[in-house]
């Protein structure tokens, strides 16, 4: 991977209308060269749509987009170096998994050797080997989106456009095409834009992550940032699962922030901890599931200690979930725990000492 | 649900009465006597033979070829415009110009060929082959419409973006993509459109001056009691060219079908 | 940027692109249906002399072809056939579509319905030509009846009678019928009536409390698509009917060309056409209505 990232994708005040439903509403992004980037969020969010502003299919109302530097008002779907693979695949169903691929090469200057050449490599980059001949009706899911990936990559495009490519395919399906996509992006080294309402994906795939609800971008961030710093409750609720707490703020320095919550105390949180800008209204603390820990007898809490009731159990296999009310506190907290060897599952009611530390605690404003 | 035999005795018995007529074409096409009646008299080829000596007859049918073939191409044509518009654009006025484009389905063909009479009497166009063709087109029009719109609407519209997306025109995206997925409903188009035309009597009898068309000729020969047997003879073998194209048009229709993944809704309506 | 003020770009052209492509059949349309189809409207408020056209315009047809005898009766006539044959057809019909739909196993669904449009293909001259012959005088009943001695004389009620124009028609019009009802019966959602059931009703309730209702759309379209055709229908009075009992689209026929009074015989036609109209508002609202009784 490069170190050096130029641009390749500028959002400049994007907006777009249909008719009077206001569809993206100010979108202002750049999107590095050489990145996996996906955009994220709930359907009606306007990823798709923002995603096909990049490839021509939409106009936008104002604003601007630029590809490598290019404006791209007037230039049409056609002639962009942007190629999708879009969401239903759009195989061509009258043609062989050949002709698909090889669709985009109708205008290349090649002789037909060459072309057939460029068909096959493509093909083998997907592992779509001696599948050539094979009428693309017949493909399964997996196949037919391995040919849509062919397809789109054999012309070399600047960006390649993903439209929840993966929605279709059963779990297994996704997860194996998931490690596929990372990989075949490494290679290629070709800026891959995702739209995925999936979060898990969008944690695993990504390099970086936009995070979008109606119209705009809530959050851009990598995704480790998302995930322990989200800009607010709503991407928090949106990226896993996260206990908000109605705290009260003490004293702000600038340097730290004074903090206290009904069940933890006290607590000062540095400024990369605090999000949002002071606002009237209540502020409210955030901490995910596996940052509070069950410490079991003999167990000394790294940091810091509560106390609370286990007031319910769920059971996954591999992991236990557990809601346990602090002392103090009036709502109970979600915690996760692994099942480890030797490690008990706590009863309904048992009472439980909670290891947990202020570094993993996040501050909504 | 559990099977009721008494539905599916009526329901054939509703088929039997459906083909009961049309079964007795060939009994009389072959029954030896002019007089359509049982007792049956015997077979005989003659009145194929007749139909066949009847020059008249010929110049009728040339004529509804010329016809049905003429009005299935530019209904067929004018049904795309309309499909691809309907299924494709947003456009002010949409519903009333789909509307009136689909008017002669559920207009009655006198009032049709009496208006288009009092126009071209009017502007002084002559009755003719051409002033049949004209009508044929408007009522052909809204079947051609129907049957593409179907033909259009299965169509994933990404396959559209998708090949504009790698390079082609809309042109050519029109081309390599849009005709051969539809091919099979632009074929049943014509085939549908072809026989409504040549089965259509009210426009070519009062729109065609003195041009005989087949329905035309078989409506005057029905003056005739002695030519009835000719008559059914025409009929067999008009029906058998009837569903020879209808069973093509419902290949081609279901190979559309299966060609770009849809369901099958069954019907031609 | 005011939202709905600048709608952008792309949606003016497609909008533009759209009455583009449009613009073929909907010229042809314009040209070839509505433009006679106002010029009749205007032939109708004339009157129509040996010596041309009038230009000034009066309602004097249509208060000729409404207070006219002959004409009421006609339209009455022509009424009571087409409700009839609607009336027939449709009740004919739904077990049939009712089969299809909820007995047939659905691979040979499009089996059956291509079995049930057939006939509908065939020539429609030949088909009604075919009922001539079979209801007539010395007709394939009447002299099959007699050949095995049932009766002695032929009948006559089956010729040249209204109830044998019914006949005709029913059998013409059949599978418009059943392709409506089959597709709305289609559409419903199997958990209904299973759900239905579940709730203790029994089948034939179940058949009355939901799939009646929820095939009305289905039955009312299927009663204009007949209804339309038959009430302008100028071959089967025309041929079974002898000529005697003519119909609104052979007294159009009459008045226009054989009396060649443009003006009266475009009030009739326009009179024909109200009625076609008034006819389908009815039944277009009465779908409405069933359409919002079930959404409540």
């Amino acid at each position: 991977m490069t170190t050096e990232k130029s641009n390749m994708i500028e959002f400049r005040d994007v907006h777009k209308y249909y008719g009077d439903y206001h569809a993206l509403r100010g979108i202002n992004a750049t999107i590095r060269a050489g990145e996996f980037f996906s955009l994220l969020g709930p359907s009606g969010c306007g990823k798709t749509t923002l995603l096909r502003t990049i490839a021509g299919f939409e106009d936008i109302s104002s604003g601007a987009v630029m590809i490598d530097g290019k404006n791209m008002a007037n230039v049409p779907a056609n002639v962009r170096p942007t190629n999708m693979v879009f969401q239903s695949y759009a195989i061509f169903p009258h043609l062989t998994v050949e002709e698909n691929v090889g669709f985009g090469l109708r205008r290349d200057p090649r002789s037909k050797e060459e072309k057939a050449m460029a068909v096959a490599e493509a093909l083998e980059m997907v592992g779509l080997k001696g599948y050539g001949k094979r009428a693309a009706h017949a493909l399964s899911g997996g196949q037919r989106q391995r040919v849509a990936l062919a397809r789109a990559l054999i012309l070399k495009p600047k960006v390649l456009l993903l439209d929840e490519p993966l929605s279709a395919l059963d779990k297994k399906m996704r997860e194996q095409m998931q490690v596929e996509l990372i990989k075949l992006q490494r290679q290629v080294g070709i800026t891959f834009i995702l739209v995925t309402h999936d979060q898990e994906e969008a944690l695993v795939m990504s390099d970086r992550i936009a995070v979008m609800f109606e119209g705009q971008i809530a959050q851009l961030a990598d995704p480790e940032t998302l995930y322990r710093r989200p800009a607010s409750r709503k991407v928090a609720d949106f990226i896993g699962t996260m206990n908000f707490l109605p705290a009260q703020i003490l004293s702000d320095s600038g340097a730290t922030v004074e903090v206290e919550a009904a069940g933890f105390g006290r607590m000062s949180l540095s400024p990369d901890q605090v999000m949002g800008s002071p606002s009237a209204e209540g502020a409210t603390i955030g901490l995910r599931p596996e940052t509070l820990t069950i410490l079991f007898e003999g167990q000394a809490a790294t940091d810091r200690e509560v106390l609370g009731t286990v007031e319910e159990v769920v059971y996954y296999g591999d992991m236990t979930y557990y809601d346990v009310k602090l002392d103090g506190a009036s709502s109970p907290m979600r915690l996760s725990m692994r099942n480890v060897p030797g490690r008990p599952v706590l009863d309904r009611g048992a009472k439980a000492r909670l290891g947990w530390s202020p570094g993993a605690v996040v501050l909504f404003r | 649900m559990s099977k009721n035999p008494s539905l599916k005795i009526y329901a054939i018995a509703y088929l039997i009465f459906l083909y009961a007529p049309i079964a007795l074409l060939p009994v009389f096409a072959f029954n030896d006597s002019r007089v359509i009646a049982f007792p049956l008299a015997g077979f005989t080829t003659n009145w194929f033979a007749e139909m066949w000596a009847d020059n008249q007859l010929f110049k009728a049918f040339r004529n509804s070829l010329t016809i049905a073939t003429t009005s299935a191409v530019i209904a067929t044509a004018l049904g795309i415009f309309a499909a691809r518009a309907s299924t494709r654009y947003k456009f002010p006025g949409k519903g009333g110009v789909l509307g009136l484009i689909m008017l002669p389905m559920v207009l009655p063909e006198m009032i049709i060929s009496m208006s288009l009479l009092v126009v071209l009497i009017a502007v002084g166009v002559p009755l003719s082959i051409f002033t049949i063709i004209l009508g044929h087109v408007l009522i052909c029009t809204p079947f051609a419409v129907a049957i593409l719109t179907s033909a259009f609407q299965s169509l994933d519209r990404s396959l559209e973006e998708a090949a504009y997306d790698l390079g082609e025109s809309p042109a050519s995206t029109f081309r390599l993509i849009i005709l051969p997925l539809v091919m099979p409903g632009i074929i049943s188009s014509l085939l549908i459109c072809f026989t409504i035309s040549l089965d259509e009597f009210i426009i070519a009898y009062f729109l065609g001056g003195n041009q005989s068309v087949l329905s035309v000729y078989i409506f005057g020969q029905f003056r005739f009691p002695a030519k009835v047997p000719a008559v059914m003879a025409l009929g067999f073998v008009l029906v058998c060219i009837s569903v020879c194209l209808l069973t093509i048009a419902e290949y081609f229709r279901r190979r559309g079908i299966a060609k770009t993944g849809g369901k099958d809704t069954g019907g031609f309506l | 940027m005011e939202p709905g003020s600048t709608p952008g770009r792309f949606r003016n052209s497609e909008a533009a692109n759209g009455l583009f492509m449009v613009s073929p059949p909907a010229i042809y349309a314009v040209l070839l249906l509505a433009a006679p189809l106002i010029a009749m409207v205007l032939y109708s408020l004339m009157v129509d002399s040996k010596v041309g056209l009038s230009s000034g315009l009066t309602f004097d047809n249509y208060l000729k072809v409404w207070t006219g005898r002959i004409d009421q009766a006609l339209m009455i006539r022509s009424l009571t056939v087409s409700a009839m044959v609607t009336l027939v057809t449709v009740l004919l019909a739904y077990p049939v579509a009712y089969f299809v739909s909820f007995h047939v196993k659905p691979e040979k669904k499009s089996m059956w319905l291509f079995l049930i449009t057939i006939p509908f293909w065939t020539s429609y001259l030949i088909r009604v030509f075919l009922w001539k012959v079979i209801l007539g005088y010395n007709g394939v009943i009447n002299s099959g009846l007699m050949s095995i001695g049932i009766i002695d004389e032929p009948l006559t009620i089956i010729n040249y009678s209204l109830g044998s124009m019914i006949m005709t028609l029913a059998h013409a019009y059949a599978a418009f019928a059943i392709l409506p009802i089959f597709v709305s019966l289609e559409k419903i959602d199997r958990s209904f009536l299973e759900a239905g059931q579940d709730l203790g009703e029994s089948k034939f309730r179940t058949f009355i409390r939901v799939t009646l209702p929820l095939s009305m759309p289905g039955v009312i379209a299927a009663v204009l698509i007949v209804f339309i055709p038959t009430i302008g229908d100028y071959v089967t009075p025309e041929l079974i009917g002898g000529g005697k009992l003519p119909m609104i689209a052979n007294r159009i026929e009459a008045i226009m060309l054989k009396q060649n009074d443009k003006a009266l015989g475009s009030a009739i036609a326009m009179t024909a056409m109200l009625i076609v109209a008034l006819v389908s508002i009815v039944f277009i609202l009465l779908n409405r209505r069933f359409l919002r009784g079930q959404s409540k």
